[in-house]
């Protein structure tokens, strides 16, 4: 019987000592990187909300911009037709030999058209050549003129989803990062018990620690690759 | 005349003494490091609730200007049509064009004043220049307009910059730690360059956090 194996009881210290080094400078590593992860994942957030905030302000601006353009277009529309509708009752008239209606009329339908004339100039819809009907018989292009309003709206979303998108990226790191901390806590107390205990015990929880560590620094690389 | 023994009891002493002031520098930084991660979000928050008021203010703005180019349109439609009825030769009509003139328009031209009735709102294309208008009322609301919420988000870029290097000190300051408190543990003999080495590690960390705080001090022109 070898007496040596159980008579020297700082047998594995110096390991378990090494182990713990070993343990802390990699809680240090991984506790500098939850912080990074942690402001990154605040600053996404932040953004986020300040891009979502710029959305409500540039869909209420469209908004307004679109009821007052269709508001436009649809006046100079009902003045157009009502100066029409008026100059055809005008040539009926005219036919009937009424000749005070005919007069009434036909300024009736000049007062439509020089609104319908003002509406004109006032419309977006009607005066720029992205929007404007080819022709009288056509409409205005709306689909362009919504693209456009929209546009900024739009590019402000996809900034917006994109930072949201980072946020809970950076986030779910960061949540990981507490884990492996918290993994790594527990192998500071495998080691702590290695250190109090007989050299045989000692060296059995310094292997399940080393499998901690091991688990710890695995998971911290499969973080930082994904 | 000293013995092994007083020596390393001596050694204990300020080791321990070492220990309690590294533990007091470790407890320091990192209350310091907490420190700067809350002021970042409390600029954060700053900087979004003026977002919310800036945003809140602008939308306002909008709405008024669209609001008065509505006036504005019903406005110069009405006048292009009562411009045909004063120059009419039949005086019924010619008479109502007058009440209109005198009763109906001066309110019409009180609420689209000034985007109207002020050659400055027109473009040169004849279009209302809305823009222009909320331009103005933009600089009428300046006490809100005017708040910046960029500039807030950035003074947060810089404190949570200095946070991460402020991490890096702690983190050695905490790892000088563990080495003083293994030498004041070990029985072994290398005991003196254990605590050199956490004297260094300590010292390093120190010098480090020292430097990140007078760096980003001056960065921010002075400010903690």
């Amino acid at each position: 019987m070898n007496p040596s194996g159980n008579s020297n009881p700082e047998r594995g210290k110096t390991l378990v000592l090494l182990l713990t080094l070993l343990n802390m400078v990699l809680v240090a590593t991984i506790s500098a990187l939850q912080v990074d992860v942690t402001v990154r994942s605040n600053q996404a957030n932040r953004d986020s909300q300040y891009y979502a905030i710029q959305v409500t302000g540039s869909l209420v601006q469209t908004g307004a911009q679109s009821e007052f353009d269709l508001n436009t277009y649809s006046k100079w529309l009902a003045d157009t037709q009502q100066s029409l509708v008026a100059g055809y009752s005008a040539l009926q008239r005219h036919l009937a030999n009424d000749q005070a209606g005919y007069e009434r009329l036909t300024l009736e339908s000049l007062i439509f058209q020089a609104q319908a004339d003002q509406a004109k100039t006032l419309s977006v819809l009607l005066t720029d050549p992205a929007y404007a009907p080819a022709s009288d018989q056509a409409s205005p292009n709306i689909s362009a003129y919504y693209a456009d309003i929209n546009a900024n709206s739009v590019a402000l979303v996809q900034k917006q989803n994109d930072a949201s998108d980072a946020y809970h990226r950076w986030n779910n790191k960061s949540d990981s990062y507490v884990a492996v901390l918290t993994v790594l806590a527990i192998a500071f107390f495998l080691l702590g018990v290695a250190q109090m205990s007989q050299p045989n015990i000692r060296l059995l929880f310094s292997a399940f620690a080393t499998g901690v560590i091991s688990i710890g620094f695995i998971w911290t690389l499969i973080i930082l690759i994904f | 005349m000293d013995n092994p023994q007083g020596k390393s009891d001596r050694l204990a002493i300020w080791i321990a003494v070492l220990t309690a002031l590294v533990s007091l520098t470790t407890a320091l930084a990192a209350w310091r490091t907490a420190a700067l991660g809350s002021t970042a979000g409390d600029l954060i928050y700053q900087g979004m609730l003026n977002a919310v008021k800036k945003q809140a203010v602008a939308n306002e703005d909008w709405r008024q200007a669209y609001q008065e180019a509505g006036y504005a349109r019903d406005y110069l439609v009405f006048l292009n049509g009562l411009l045909i009825r004063e120059n009419s030769t039949d005086p019924a009509t010619q008479e109502q064009a007058a009440q209109l003139r005198t009763y109906l328009l001066p309110g019409m031209k009180s609420l689209a004043t000034p985007l109207g009735t002020d050659p400055v709102y027109f473009t040169t294309g004849g279009l209302l220049n809305v823009q222009k208008r909320f331009n103005d009322l933009e600089k009428q609301s300046s006490d809100l307009s005017s708040l910046d919420p960029q500039a807030s988000f950035s003074q947060s870029d810089n404190y949570y910059a200095e946070q991460r290097w402020l991490v890096v000190g702690t983190i050695l300051i905490a790892v000088s730690l563990f080495w003083l408190g293994l030498s004041q543990l070990s029985h072994l003999r290398p005991r003196v360059l254990i605590l050199v080495l956490g004297i260094i590690v300590y010292g390093v960390g120190l010098v480090w956090c020292l430097g990140v705080e007078v760096i980003f001090f001056f960065l921010r022109g002075g400010v903690l």
